[in-house]
């Protein structure tokens, strides 16, 4: 399936700031089941955009900029994927898988979530599949699905708690769950096409991957209760949303700072809605 | 477009590359062979490249020893070596004439000339060095032309990208079977390295690929074999480095694949083995073996042909 993807955001500080520092993990890669065919990114003032790649092999681009008022940074491209039935072939693994394990503040467990973990855990006993997947279903079900109460930093414990969240804590509630049962999980940032024919979206999508001894890394996304298929493209790896964020950044000076994101994802070629123009 | 007209253009694009590449091979081995003795060593140059072209088999039933004429002789002209010059060149011309009108009048003036002065004027052979350089500038710049003349005239179609297919995939084969070739030379082993035979045969495969000048601007340094090898199979911005052919193969396989509406196999293979190229570096490759590393490499090479003439050609 070939996706376009176009993710656009925008800042604006009020009173300008001095200065900006901001890091972009907005650069997929290509691995068996996805192929790059096309992919920019555009900022909307002069200012040093430097390629590097992050210790798990993200690119990740260096933004600075001076005094600044407003800043939009928009990406994309095209994207060509096909559906692997969620196993995940020709990344560049560069740690053993046991560094997933790692516990991060983003990530960590109470008493309750160890709970429910380990009784999922005893269920499938050696069954490392058979635990992911129920883990992934009783995630879904324990969760609603509410922009409001949690933000970018809410942990897993407080969504668990809260039982309310986005793709994103269900994604944590899930890592870390899979990390208290043994399991080497992490966190992926990505773009998803909605099968309800959803263009615009107000974020980017977010899921897991757990590695299984006999099969590898396996994309699991609990917000939708499916392992990744062909209409997850991948962007960033990390422990957790810190380490896969598509921007993180500083600033120097200013005062509010408003942004805005706004992601389209769509099926390249898919024909839209021809309107007849007509008379007026 | 027809299977059989891919498969020409395809083909017509392989065999062009192919001369050349012949042509550059006779080339780089008179060079070594008019140093001394002393600074290349024992190994029999003609030899090596009767495998480098990939035909030693065939010759030595032919002839008993590898000397400059008879390898001269057999790459060049051997009616019976069938990737010799000049059935190359006429392959490549056979294929242009029955896919003539998927051509533009530059490629087929190209193609179609190098063949009429092949037939006039180098019907016999070269009888001395300095007949045989002309010769071999003869079949490197026809390549260029028509190169040159299918990249500057062609409509950006399904055309295009399967000669284009065909050129980088041979391409990559040649590149490859250097390497395999040369392997125990840019192998790091205490007693060679540094020595005048090494840095002959350094230059010698650099120059059968035409990358000695852009060696020195990439890597600002003496040659050493690992950056060599660097250059030759991962560096992309160097056209016949194993990375470049594959990042184009991929894109024209790609160009096809949205062209038809439908990926395949083909697509899939190529991605596969860019990807594997993308995420390997040189410590590992030397590590796992280079030998090893390009064996694998001309074995999914000549699978993504496979594949490719089973996808589309057939």
């Amino acid at each position: 399936m070939r996706l376009r993807i176009s993710h656009t955001t925008t800042y604006r500080y009020e009173p300008p700031a001095t200065g900006v520092i901001q890091i972009l993990r907005l650069t997929p890669g290509s691995h068996d089941g996805q192929y790059v065919a096309e992919w920019q990114i555009d900022v909307s003032t002069d200012s040093r955009l430097d390629m590097h790649e992050d210790a798990f092999g993200n690119v990740t681009h260096v933004m600075t900029h001076g005094a600044i008022e407003d800043l939009t940074i928009t990406v994309g491209g095209l994207i060509e994927t096909h559906d692997t039935g969620g196993v995940l072939r020709g990344t560049d693994e560069r740690f053993p898988p046991s560094l997933f394990l790692r516990q991060t503040s983003l990530t960590s467990v109470n008493p309750a979530m160890e709970n429910f973990a380990r009784e999922l855990r005893a269920e499938s006993e050696t069954d490392a599949l058979g635990f992911l997947h129920t883990l992934m279903t009783q995630v879904n079900e324990h969760m609603t699905f509410d922009e409001d109460p949690t933000n970018s930093g809410t942990s897993a414990i407080e969504a668990f708690g809260g039982k309310r969240g986005v793709c994103q804590d269900y994604a944590h509630i899930f890592i870390a769950c899979a990390r208290s049962g043994g399991v080497p999980a992490r966190f992926v940032s990505g773009h998803f096409l909605r099968s309800d024919g959803t263009v615009n979206q107000q974020a980017g999508h977010a899921w897991a991957e757990a590695y299984i001894p006999d099969l590898g890394w396996v994309g699991f996304d609990p917000a939708n209760c499916i392992c990744t298929t062909e209409a997850h493209a991948r962007v960033a790896i990390g422990l957790d949303y810190l380490g896969a964020a598509p921007i993180r950044g500083t600033r120097y000076g200013g005062g509010a700072e408003t942004l805005t994101v706004s992601v389209k994802v769509d099926q390249a070629g898919r024909p839209g809605q021809s309107q007849w123009q007509s008379q007026s | 477009m027809l299977s059989r007209t891919a498969e020409n253009l395809y083909w017509l694009a392989r065999y062009v590359e192919r001369a050349e590449y012949i042509a550059r091979t006779i080339d780089a081995t008179l060079r070594v062979t008019a140093l001394p003795a002393a600074y290349i060593g024992k190994t029999n140059e003609w030899e090596s490249a009767l495998l480098t072209a990939g035909v030693s088999e065939s010759f030595f039933q032919a002839y008993e020893e590898a000397n400059e004429q008879n390898v001269v002789e057999y790459l060049s002209f051997a009616p019976q070596n069938s990737s010799s010059i000049r059935n190359c060149i006429e392959a490549a011309r056979l294929n242009s004439r029955s896919v003539r009108t998927a051509l533009t009048s530059e490629m087929w003036d190209t193609i179609n000339s190098a063949w009429i002065e092949l037939q006039e004027v180098w019907n016999k052979g070269t009888s001395s060095r300095e007949e045989l350089a002309k010769f071999l500038r003869f079949v490197q710049e026809a390549s260029l032309r028509f190169d040159g003349s299918a990249y500057r005239t062609m409509l950006r179609n399904d055309a295009y990208w399967f000669s284009r297919l065909g050129l980088h995939l041979e391409r990559a084969d040649n590149t490859a079977r250097i390497l395999d070739v040369k392997y125990h030379v840019l192998l790091p082993e205490e007693e060679h390295v540094g020595g005048p035979l090494d840095f002959y045969q350094w230059t010698s495969i650099l120059r059968s690929v035409s990358a000695t000048t852009a060696y020195h601007w990439v890597y600002r340094e003496t040659l050493k074999p690992w950056l060599i090898a660097d250059l030759l199979i991962l560096n992309d911005s160097l056209p016949r480095s194993l990375a470049s052919c594959y990042g184009n193969l991929v894109r024209n396989l790609d160009q096809i694949g949205v062209a038809y509406g439908r990926q395949g196999p083909s697509q899939r293979h190529a991605r596969g083995i860019r990807n594997r190229l993308e995420h390997s570096n040189m410590n590992d490759i030397f590590q796992h073996g280079v030998h090893e590393f390009i064996q694998e490499f001309i074995s999914d090479n000549s699978r993504l042909g496979e594949i490719i003439t089973k996808q589309y050609l057939i």
